[in-house]
């Protein structure tokens, strides 16, 4: 059976978590996944995307918008959205 | 004519690994539920073997013959990854073929009203010269091509409400226009085929999917604006049934939450069709289900509307 525990996702980097993410796409979309496995990874899948969107909405929060005067010269920054 | 209720010992002889889903006492559970007093009425009859000849419909005889001469004398071997022959599997799915046929004679001859074939191996996954997830014939295929040659009917649908979708039935009637495809499956899920755009080489194919999660709104909603119109308008002249029960909110291999009144009402709708096109004609065969409970009351729903009950 697949890995069936996903206690590891939470402190999966990115890059790592996109990764495998990716992979389990494709081998769900070709058909390479038992079928006894096949709900088990999917499910693992949905952890990874949890993951990666949680990561993306710590990354945006932590973005700054420029702010720009009436010449279009940058005089600072501000809070992306106002978070 | 009453519902015809057809199984085999044999099928409990198909034995596969330890912790295996698809297992023995499936078909014990069914045959369970199906002993309540509502079932008293069913006229019951034990699965003959399928003619190679028959398979052969289906599937070309070096195939069936390489799975015969793979049948070990003990012990289990793995055909893939799903996939396991134990001394008894071959004998089973010459039953499982067998009673899809038989069901097939009884219904086309007007003896039964319909028929319920309790056998397994399931068979949808099979492909022409591939056996795959649990499957090693294909027997609604070889149900409607039986039908067209040995009775001569010159349409026939199947409509498959596992939740796993037919990759073995698509391939095999891809290029047939005298047979439609009609599936309900959840994507993504093994095997992995079932979108929208595969429609076969003459619009025969009609693959309705549905999301992780999805429930009886999603499902009835695809069965009656998806399924039922192209069924409507093609108009079989018999309607075999892949009858998965692994939709159902309590198994394990899948993530959609059907609950029994739902097959119940998917089965009375796809008879309604039968009614108006193929004078009532239905032989629905077991496929999936991996919740022994599920599988169960969902069978018993199954078959009690099927009785008109």
């Amino acid at each position: 059976m697949a890995q069936n525990n996903s206690s590891d996702i939470g402190k999966m980097p990115f890059e790592r978590a996109i990764e495998e993410l990716e992979s389990i796409v494709k081998r769900l979309e070709e058909g390479k996944v038992p079928l006894e496995e096949s709900v088990t990874i999917y499910e693992r899948g949905e952890a990874l995307k949890r993951r990666c969107e949680d990561l993306l909405r710590q990354a945006e929060a932590r973005v700054e918008k420029i702010t720009l005067d009436a010449a279009g010269k940058p005089t600072g920054t501000a809070p992306l959205d106002g978070e | 004519m009453s519902t015809l209720l057809i199984t085999h010992p044999a099928c409990l002889e198909h034995l596969t690994p330890p912790g295996h889903p698809e297992r023995p006492d499936r078909l014990r559970a069914v045959e369970s539920a199906l002993e309540a007093e509502k079932f008293q009425m069913l006229a019951r009859v034990e699965a003959p073997r399928a003619p190679f000849e028959v398979i052969a419909l289906c599937h070309p005889m070096d195939y069936i013959e390489a799975l015969r001469d793979a049948t070990p004398n003990e012990g289990i071997v793995q055909l893939d990854a799903d996939t396991s022959m134990s001394p008894g599997s071959f004998e089973a799915s010459l039953r499982a073929a067998g009673g899809a046929i038989h069901a097939v004679d009884e219904v086309l001859s007007k003896r039964a009203a319909n028929a319920f074939v309790a056998t397994r191996p399931p068979g949808h996954h099979a492909e022409t010269a591939r056996p795959m997830g649990f499957c090693f014939f294909d027997n609604a295929a070889i149900a409607a091509r039986y039908a067209q040659n040995k009775h001569g009917i010159a349409r026939a649908a199947i409509v498959d409400f596992d939740v796993h979708h037919g990759n073995g039935s698509q391939e095999i009637f891809w290029s047939d226009k005298t047979v439609m495809y009609c599936s309900t499956h959840q994507m993504p899920l093994f095997p992995g085929t079932g979108a929208v755009g595969e429609s076969g080489d003459y619009n025969t194919v009609v693959n309705a999917p549905l999301r992780p999660g999805d429930g009886p709104e999603k499902f009835r909603d695809a069965i009656e604006s998806r399924i039922l119109p192209r069924l409507a308008e093609f108009k079989p002249e018999l309607i075999v049934i892949s009858a998965g029960f692994d939709a159902h909110m309590r198994d394990p291999l899948a993530n959609i939450n059907l609950e029994e009144e739902d097959f119940a009402w998917a089965t009375q709708k796809i008879m309604d069709i039968a009614d108006a096109c193929a004078g009532g004609r239905i032989v629905s065969l077991l496929e999936g289900g991996y919740d022994l409970q599920a599988l169960g009351n969902s069978t018993a729903a199954h078959v009690a509307a099927l009785m008109r009950g």
